[in-house]
């Protein structure tokens, strides 16, 4: 047992659980950029595990399986969007029901897939050729799949697209004031459509990649709360997605630390207590955040959540 | 079960131009295998004499009340897979079932059965032990039978329409162990372990146990360290402790008790790199989740023991009972052919298949002590038997009881991780 044998395993663990987290969380700070807050994380991620699943159980063909995972997945967003942009129902509401009306509708609709032991080939990892040999890093960072990479890629896109584009400022701005930004000739509507329905893509890369990547055979409520864990991850990350990184790395780790320690015969801590650091780790952060002043440098869109009508 | 077939359909549907979304989610449930049948549905039983003498065209309604999904991919579905089997074998029969039941609601879904008709009924959960023994007190007239628990007409702590039963798996996990100790090119052995009970304490200890075995006669000591999960289902936490004991203790056979194939798809994963890390099946037959990595596994048939309760309740004939399947147990005939190797399905537990590097003489082993424990011949822990501080637990030549067995609450020497 080796230190750095030890390190490039708990580094090459939170990049894999990391980057499902990443994908969802990338999505979610879109969307919520623009002022759309969608609670369906959960039940889109796992329609996108779903059909990706069986897609490659069928047809064996990947490129498809994620391309439709997308799909699915961004289908149940637009249903959100429906929801709270066109009928300005209550987003909270709303939300929840894409996540029990995704797990629900998975858990019916995969039954057979679980009943008949379906199993696919897991998506191999491509090693990258002079990176994967640095020290320590290299295999955790570049012997991974393909998803993965496309997730160190995204994030810094994610970040420019809403930082240094004008689409972005809109996006933000309809986020921060939609009537102001609606006076100035920007489409609210079709911006949030936009946003929500670019959450609910991601979400479904983040659904595909958990089944396809590591747990390649199907069984009810496979996401096990990942969709959760990337709402918190979003505050967390105060609505940013270069944080967004650090943050689906650090809660990722956290997941590892059990398995670390049992294997380095440290057992003072239970499983449990490990388990729990995520979710205590976002109440702290919320109640820091609540006690906090200035909740702009949090960068919380101020109309999170809150549905825009030309009338009002 | 035509799973080729089946496939191909589904690719000409989609080739049909049935695309799009809910359609890809729908495919799922139209391209799988309708009424596939597995390979523990594929023995045939003594049992079903019981119900050909029956004479009477009487029908009867078993309730089956679970705790999770039957596509749970772990217990609910052996369960179901159980009642699927006594279904088929009993013409006579209708089951209902009902599913995800929270423990605190057994009663209700009682009631409920009880008003569709079901005169026996099955709970499969270990925390419905006090409903269902409330249950059958209140209703004399129904059959129950609660799987894992300790209260029975038989143990005199319930009514007599109350019976326990439970599948055991320590001496297919000392089989396990011998292919284990003959596999390990590290001598050193991993266990993702779910809830420190002692069914899971005596699972790891048989497991090191059948590895001490052979891994001696290679001139290896073994070392095993456990990683604890706290959980029954915990497919990401069992991802990570299985790639923990491969990386960190150079742990190169990995046995688990955890409800999803996921340590054995972490082995395949090592398999397809080059990196020989083997693993086994838990519940069912997961040969297929690792083609290279599976070297064998407890598998539990549910099916003979619902038929045994069901064809009791049905001709009248029924006693409380508390059953501990073990090897041998609900086989159809005692004495089998020594000279096959790999282990048939019959009775309530028995191997998957063999993988075929195992070496031919542990094989040979493992079929012998297979027959062996059958009749009761052999008993994994007979001492002298050490735990892990060096305490004496069994004295040269003693035998576990079931007693001993039941309470094992202490780690064989060999095991290094100490309980949590």
């Amino acid at each position: 047992m080796e230190f750095g044998t030890i390190i490039t395993t708990i580094l090459m663990l939170t990049v894999q659980e990391g980057s499902i987290l990443l994908f969802a969380t990338l999505g979610e700070i879109f969307t919520e950029r623009s002022g759309i807050l969608n609670l369906g994380l959960e039940g889109m991620m796992i329609i996108g595990a779903l059909t990706s699943f069986t897609i490659v159980y069928t047809t064996g063909n990947y490129l498809l399986a994620v391309l439709l995972a997308i799909t699915a997945s961004l289908m149940l967003s637009l249903v959100h969007a429906f929801a709270s942009i066109s009928l300005r129902v209550n987003q909270t509401v709303s939300g929840l029901a894409i996540t029990i009306l995704g797990l629900g509708l998975s858990s019916f609709l995969g039954r057979p897939l679980a009943l008949s032991r379906a199993r696919v080939e897991p998506i191999p990892a491509i090693p990258i050729p002079i990176l994967k040999d640095i020290p320590i890093v290299g295999s955790a960072f570049f012997n991974q799949n393909i998803i993965v990479y496309l997730s160190y890629i995204l994030a810094f896109l994610v970040w420019f697209i809403l930082f240094k584009t004008n689409f972005g400022l809109n996006v933000r701005s309809v986020g921060e004031n939609p009537s102001m930004a609606d006076s100035l000739g920007i489409n609210v509507f079709a911006i949030r459509y936009i946003s929500t329905a670019v959450g609910g893509a991601l979400c479904g890369l983040s659904g595909a990649l958990l089944i396809l990547g590591y747990y390649p055979s199907w069984y009810d409520g496979i996401t096990l709360g990942r969709g959760w864990i990337a709402v918190a991850l979003v505050i967390f990350s105060s609505w940013n997605p270069l944080y967004a990184i650090a943050g689906a790395y650090f809660f990722g780790m956290m997941g590892t630390l059990n398995s670390t320690f049992q294997s380095i015969g440290f057992y003072a801590i239970p499983a449990d207590f490990f388990r729990m650091l995520p979710y205590t780790l976002t109440i702290l952060v919320l109640t820091i955040f609540s006690y906090t002043k200035s909740k702009k440098k949090f960068g919380v869109p101020a109309a999170l959540g809150q549905p825009y009508s030309r009338e009002s | 079960m035509s799973e080729k077939s089946s496939r191909r359909d589904f690719v000409k549907l989609v080739a049909a131009g049935v695309g799009g979304v809910a359609v890809g989610a729908g495919i799922g449930y139209l391209a799988a295998p309708k009424g596939s049948t597995t390979t523990i549905t594929s023995t045939t039983t003594a049992s079903t004499t019981v119900t050909q003498t029956s004479p009477s065209t009487q029908r009867l309604t078993a309730g089956f009340i679970y705790v999770g999904p039957v596509g749970d991919y772990g217990w609910t579905y052996a369960h179901d897979k159980g009642r699927e089997y006594a279904k088929n074998k009993l013409a006579w029969l209708d089951t209902k079932t009902v599913e995800s039941v929270e423990e605190a609601k057994v009663q209700g879904a009682i009631e409920t059965l009880i008003g569709q008709g079901a005169k026996i009924i099955f709970t499969t959960s270990f925390g419905f032990m006090d409903g269902t023994a409330e249950a059958a007190a209140k209703h004399p007239d129904i059959y129950f039978a609660h799987c894992s628990g300790y209260k029975s007409g038989a143990a005199g702590n319930a009514t007599q329409n109350l019976s326990t039963y439970f599948a055991e798996f320590y001496q297919l996990y000392y089989l396990n162990g011998l292919a284990a100790g003959a596999m390990t090119e590290s001598g050193v052995l991993g266990y993702v372990a779910a809830v420190p009970i002692p069914e899971v304490i005596r699972h790891i200890n048989a497991f090191v146990l059948g590895a001490q075995q052979t891994a001696s006669v290679r001139g290896k000591t073994i070392k095993c360290y456990v990683q604890w999960l706290n959980q029954w289902f915990d497919p990401e936490g069992a991802k990570k402790a299985a790639t923990s004991l491969v990386e960190n203790n150079n742990a190169d056979v990995l046995g688990f008790t955890e409800d999803t194939p996921t340590v054995l798809q972490v082995a395949e994963s090592y398999q397809k790199q080059g990196k020989k890390v083997w693993s086994f099946s838990h519940y069912s037959d997961m040969s297929k989740e690792g083609p290279n990595a599976h070297l064998t596994g407890q598998v539990v048939n549910w099916g003979p023991i619902y038929i045994d309760f069901i064809s009791k309740a049905y001709s009248n004939a029924w006693e409380s009972v508390d059953y501990w399947a073990r090897i041998g147990d609900f086989a159809p005939y005692r004495w089998a052919n020594l000279s096959k190797v790999s282990i048939k399905s019959e009775g309530a537990v028995y191997l998957a298949p063999l993988n075929p590097v195992i070496p031919q003489d542990v094989k040979d082993l493992i079929a012998l002590r297979w027959e062996e424990m059958k009749e009761l011949l052999f008993e994994p822990f007979t001492g002298p038997i050490k735990d892990m501080d060096g305490k004496i637990r069994l004295k040269e030549g003693e035998r576990a009881t079931h007693d001993i067995l039941w309470n094992m609450d202490w780690q064989i020497e060999g095991v290094v991780t100490p309980l949590p």
